[in-house]
């Protein structure tokens, strides 16, 4: 982030995703009104020692947002059940090809790293406390 | 917010201007289906009395008096109403489209115009995640088919 130009820490600048807390449930994918997140998975079965029957987990392949489509309407962080979604107030990625503002999996983990702690900046804005896992 | 009839639009803006309502703030409209609802809102900026009137046309082929002889601030929201759904604002002394080339097709922000784009690429909410390499769902196969939030039935229709 700009250091002359820092933006408060609730701005909507850039979604960072958690990778290991997303269970690929699609409810982000389908509730996006510009259609600009992506998804890919499949089905692992899973052994868990004293289990009776391997158990099916969601594996994550592929996750991307197009910086392009996306209106900022910050839907996809409301929505996720397992809190893997977060706003991040940084917002220095312009690009010259518009193609490079599809950020991948590894670039929305990257901005992840940026989310601040949350701060009660007016009343009434614990309601919308997250915590943000380290 | 005040429901006048559509006839009687132009009068109660003379009314409400000449009533002290000089500063006018906007004019807009909401597809509701079978009508469409016109608001507009103007203050007077010496008691700050606010005056918001609402009046409704047909969704096709609607017509409403132009209050832009009133308020020349008024002009470029018809402007914009009118192309963007499709309503006539009769007596404006300008009815040049706004920001769309006249030859452009259906109102595009009627909710029955489907959007090109819309249809040109593939919803990614289709994709279930249970999905399993040979393509056999693995989940309820009762399950209805996911639809993006929104959009009309007939959109999006799959092949078997
Ligand atoms: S902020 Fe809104 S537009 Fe952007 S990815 Fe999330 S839901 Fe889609
Ligand atoms: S809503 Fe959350 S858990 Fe579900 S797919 Fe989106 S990011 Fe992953």
């Amino acid at each position: 982030m700009s250091a002359d130009l820092p933006a408060p820490s609730q701005a909507r600048g850039v979604i960072g995703l958690v990778a290991s807390a997303c269970t690929s449930c699609m409810i982000c994918v389908r509730e996006c009104p510009t259609w600009c997140i992506t998804l890919d998975s499949h089905t692992e079965q899973v052994d868990e020692p004293g289990a009776r029957r391997p158990r099916s987990v969601n594996v994550l392949d592929a996750f991307a947002i197009d910086y392009g489509l996306c209106m900022y309407c910050g839907i996809c962080v409301e929505v996720c059940p397992f809190e893997a979604l977060f706003w991040s107030p940084e917002y220095e990625y312009s690009e010259v090809r518009i193609a490079d503002l599809l950020h991948d999996k590894t670039r929305l983990g990257q901005w992840f790293e940026t989310v601040p702690d949350f701060e009660p900046l007016e009343a009434g804005s614990e309601v919308k406390v997250k915590k943000v896992p380290r | 917010m005040r429901t006048v009839d559509a006839g009687a639009w132009r009068e109660e803006w003379a009314a409400a201007r000449a009533a002290g309502a000089h500063y006018f703030d906007f004019l807009t409209a909401v597809d509701r289906g079978d009508r469409l609802e016109v608001v507009a809102h103007a203050v007077d900026l010496g008691t700050m009395d606010r005056v918001l009137l609402g009046t409704s046309v047909p969704t096709r082929g609607g017509r409403l008096d132009s209050i832009s002889p009133l308020f020349a601030g008024a002009a470029w929201h018809e402007r914009e109403a009118a192309e963007m759904f499709g309503i006539t604002f009769a007596g404006h002394p300008d009815p040049r489209p706004l920001l769309l080339r006249a030859s452009e097709g259906a109102p595009p922000l009627l909710k029955s115009t489907v959007l090109a784009a819309r249809v040109a690429v593939a919803w990614p909410g289709a994709a279930e995640p249970e999905v399993r390499d040979d393509g056999r769902r693995t989940g309820n196969p009762s399950r209805r088919r996911q639809r993006p939030p929104g959009a009309p039935d007939d959109w999006l229709e799959e092949g078997p």
